[in-house]
């Protein structure tokens, strides 16, 4: 009996089972934060979000003229 | 960190967060939709083109006179 409720926790999970879960929890959350930042790297190249005190224009000059440069030089 | 899932039910917690990340994904999806910069599938709406010139016309005449 007591070393029964010494085993239960709250959760119902033995400690075994909650550090299983914590391993494919903290897994899978890497996982989704490297997805995440993937995306974002790749919706910034297409359009980025934040603009200047000038507005959008400048940056999609200044960002056409890096594209420019950069194919120039390759 | 793991004793965490000692206090909250695992079950519980996947399915809040879940149901958290796909209401949050919904939401910025649509914002980002309802915008002319970041709206991927029409594009900037060009609908008020006209309206638009006349007034940047009467803007101008006012700055003239």
């Amino acid at each position: 009996m007591d070393k029964q409720d010494q085993n239960q926790s709250i959760s119902g999970l033995s400690e075994k089972e909650a550090k299983e879960f914590h391993k494919i929890f903290v897994v899978s959350f890497v996982v989704f934060v490297a997805i995440a930042i993937i995306a974002h790297i790749l919706a910034w190249q297409w359009r980025p979000w934040l603009p200047g005190p000038e507005g959008y224009a400048v940056i999609d000059s200044a960002a056409s003229a890096v594209s420019s440069f950069i194919a120039s030089i390759v | 960190m793991w004793r965490i899932w000692l206090l909250f039910d695992p079950r519980r917690v996947l399915v809040a967060l879940f149901t958290f990340l796909f209401a949050l994904a919904i939401i910025i999806h649509f914002v980002l939709l309802s915008t002319d910069r970041f709206n991927w599938l029409d594009g900037p709406a060009t609908t008020s083109a006209v309206p638009a010139q006349m007034i940047s016309v009467e803007h101008v005449r006012r700055d003239v006179v």
